[in-house]
């Protein structure tokens, strides 16, 4: 009987540690709660070295999802948004203030993505930046030659059903600013947020679907469904390594924009301040940017980073031609929360053809 | 005295599943309730009830489109999920001896995940999907047909396709239990096949297709994967609304109004429905 007893409670014991927290694969203490992938130990091989393992991963799909489910109670380390969701984690007192004395790298990393808002909130640090990229109009040149492509050209009845644009209002509203001239996209006026809903307007006849991850764009464009499209250099990394002839328009006059994504303390974080540090210098170290470089084909932050790999892959990549981005390009940063909201009501409106 | 102590022993008995009926459904609908009262500013919830959500659910022409338009695809669903499972549950039900093989084989999709199903129809209805694929070989289309993803009628086929078996086994039952001798008695006062179908089967199954109809439509109405894998722009549903009133647009007092009214809608229609059915039932027996 007491032999059974014990047999039941050995098997609830195990069922309920089966059932408990899935996502946490083994690892040392520290937590982060980041997107899929980035999980990559090349990214942090200093702090393998230092503490043995790799830290624990939890993931999201996007920065929304990941914003709901921290202030819904989910607590972790260090999270990684990008830099214009920053503001609103401050606001929401979801994330502490970054001691930039005690990372190694500080002063090597790129001051272009460094000192830019998002990254300071305040006159404080609370971001630090880790990997950057475009978002661009991506094309098949085999269709549309270097002259014709324009944002403009989305709008163009002759590609009806052979577009697509990302289902996140913000987003396209940074391509329609660019398309429609808009200064400040964060801060639009009355007459240039019209002017930029008049322009999703006029492509949405146009638009295949509203893509939610990047992986149904990159099939669409590889597979003819749709010839242009508004994306991550991810995808067109995606589609030069399938062969399939598309780039992404990186004519700043035309219209590109930058993002810069980073990692944050989060003021739930239960592990020694030393640790997350430990982390934090690994994700940008010199090293580590070398790896991102080489495997994944992002931009890291850390300058040095850039010296250390193979000039021809450098250009290839396009990354030679960086402070021409820097100057150029629309950044990212954090939309004014009544502009957001307006954004995020018109689009809904535009995908539903109102 | 007796009666008190078989009150208390009631209520001592139901205790349990009060409980478990207060926390798990109750309660959550009153958390929706009172959130709908409420407004959103940024980041912070401002706890002064107001009818505001109301208001602005209510005079936006968008929310009652895509109300309406759930509603349509859903209906168009239960329709074309319960004429296709009849057949099936009438076969299993009166023509074949192998009724638990039959049964069997109709649950096997349902051995992978719903999401998957989704996307095997993707798969299937792609731009260079299996059909698109198998019609260019053929030779019968130059160019891949590029109505069958993206649009209202993606969501039908696949909702369809995925709650078929929802609609055939409560209909299936209601065949089982019918007394045979009825069947023949029908026969014997002189019915043909069809009329006796007409006169005796199907009044005698219409349970069975109301329930089936209800399970199918009301979760379908609410359905949030499908049409934001399959629906492309043509075929959002509410819920996508409601999904970003609780993730981009971070407005969960907006979003508690919509599901609220969703529900309400779907109650309704439900209602209707049951009261129609009703009335067909009656007349035709």
């Amino acid at each position: 009987m007491k032999h059974k007893t014990r047999t039941l409670l050995i098997s609830a014991g195990i069922a309920s540690l089966m059932c408990s927290a899935p996502a946490f694969a083994q690892g040392s203490d520290l937590t982060v709660f980041d997107w899929s992938g980035y999980e990559d130990k090349g990214f942090f091989g200093s702090y393998i070295e230092k503490h043995g393992s790799a830290p624990s991963y939890s993931f999201f799909g996007s920065v929304d999802e990941a914003f709901t489910k921290l202030r819904s109670g989910f607590s972790a380390d260090l999270a990684h948004p990008c830099t214009d969701a920053t503001k609103k984690w401050v606001a929401a007192d979801l994330i502490k203030p970054i001691d930039a004395s005690r990372l190694e790298n500080w002063d090597k990393l790129l001051p272009e993505i460094k000192d830019i808002d998002g990254i300071m909130v305040d006159g404080e640090v609370y971001m630090v930046p880790f990997e950057w990229g475009n978002t661009g109009l991506i094309y098949r040149t085999d269709m549309i030659t270097d002259d014709e492509i324009s944002l403009q050209l989305l709008a163009d009845p002759k590609y009806q059903g052979k577009i697509a644009v990302p289902d996140a209002g913000p987003s396209a509203y940074a391509m329609a600013a660019l398309a429609t001239g808009v200064k400040d996209y964060t801060n639009m006026t009355d007459e240039e947020f019209k002017n930029a809903s008049d322009y999703l307007r006029s492509i949405h006849p146009n638009v295949r679907f509203y893509w939610t991850d990047a992986g149904q764009l990159d099939q669409a464009i590889a597979s003819k469904e749709v010839v242009m499209g508004w994306g991550w250099n991810q995808s067109e990394l995606n589609l030069i390594w399938n062969k399939t002839p598309a780039i992404m328009m990186k004519d700043v006059d035309k219209g590109i924009a930058t993002w810069v994504c980073g990692y944050v303390h989060l003021k739930s974080s239960k592990q020694s301040d030393d640790q997350v540090y430990d982390m934090l210098n690994a994700l940008t170290s010199k090293a580590s940017g070398k790896y991102i470089i080489e495997s994944w084909g992002y931009a890291h932050s850390n300058s040095e980073a850039f010296d250390a790999v193979d000039p021809e892959l450098i250009k290839s990549y396009g990354f030679d031609k960086a402070d021409e981005f820097f100057e150029g390009s629309l950044f990212f940063n954090a939309v004014d929360p009544k502009l957001e909201a307006k954004m995020l009501k018109e689009f809904e409106r535009i995908k539903a053809g109102f | 005295m007796q009666l008190r102590t078989e009150a208390s022993k009631g209520m001592a008995l139901s205790a349990p599943a009060s409980l478990y009926v207060g926390l798990l459904v109750a309660a959550p609908l009153g958390i929706l309730v009172v959130y709908s009262f409420w407004t959103q500013s940024y980041v912070d919830i401002n706890r002064t009830p107001t009818w505001a959500n109301y208001q602005e659910a209510i005079d936006d022409p968008l929310v009652r489109f895509l109300m309406l338009r759930s509603i349509a695809i859903a209906g168009c669903v239960t329709i074309a999920t319960v004429l296709l499972a009849y057949p099936i549950a009438y076969y299993i039900a009166f023509r074949t001896q192998k009724k638990t093989l039959w049964l069997l084989l109709i649950t096997i999709p349902f051995w992978s995940s719903y999401l998957l199903r989704v996307f095997s129809w993707k798969l299937i209805l792609g731009f260079n999907g299996v059909l698109n694929s198998a019609l260019l070989s053929l030779g019968l289309i130059s160019e891949p047909l590029t109505f069958l993803l993206y649009n209202e009628f993606a969501v039908v086929l696949t909702l369809a396709h995925a709650w078929a078996p929802f609609a055939i086994l409560p209909i299936y039952v209601s065949l089982q239990k019918i007394d045979r001798s009825l069947l023949e008695a029908a026969t014997d006062l002189g019915a043909g096949k069809i009329e006796s179908f007409i006169r005796v089967t199907l009044p005698l199954t219409m349970p069975g297709i109301v329930a089936a109809s209800l399970i199918i439509f009301i979760p379908t109405v609410g359905d949030y994967v499908t049409p934001s894998l399959v629906g492309g722009s043509d075929g959002k549903m509410i819920a996508n609304l409601i999904q970003v009133q609780f993730g981009a647009a971070n407005n969960w007092p907006l979003g508690a109004t919509l599901s609220l009214i969703a529900m309400l809608s779907v109650g309704f229609v439900s209602i209707v429905f049951v009261l129609v059915m009703r009335g067909v039932g009656e007349r035709i027996r």
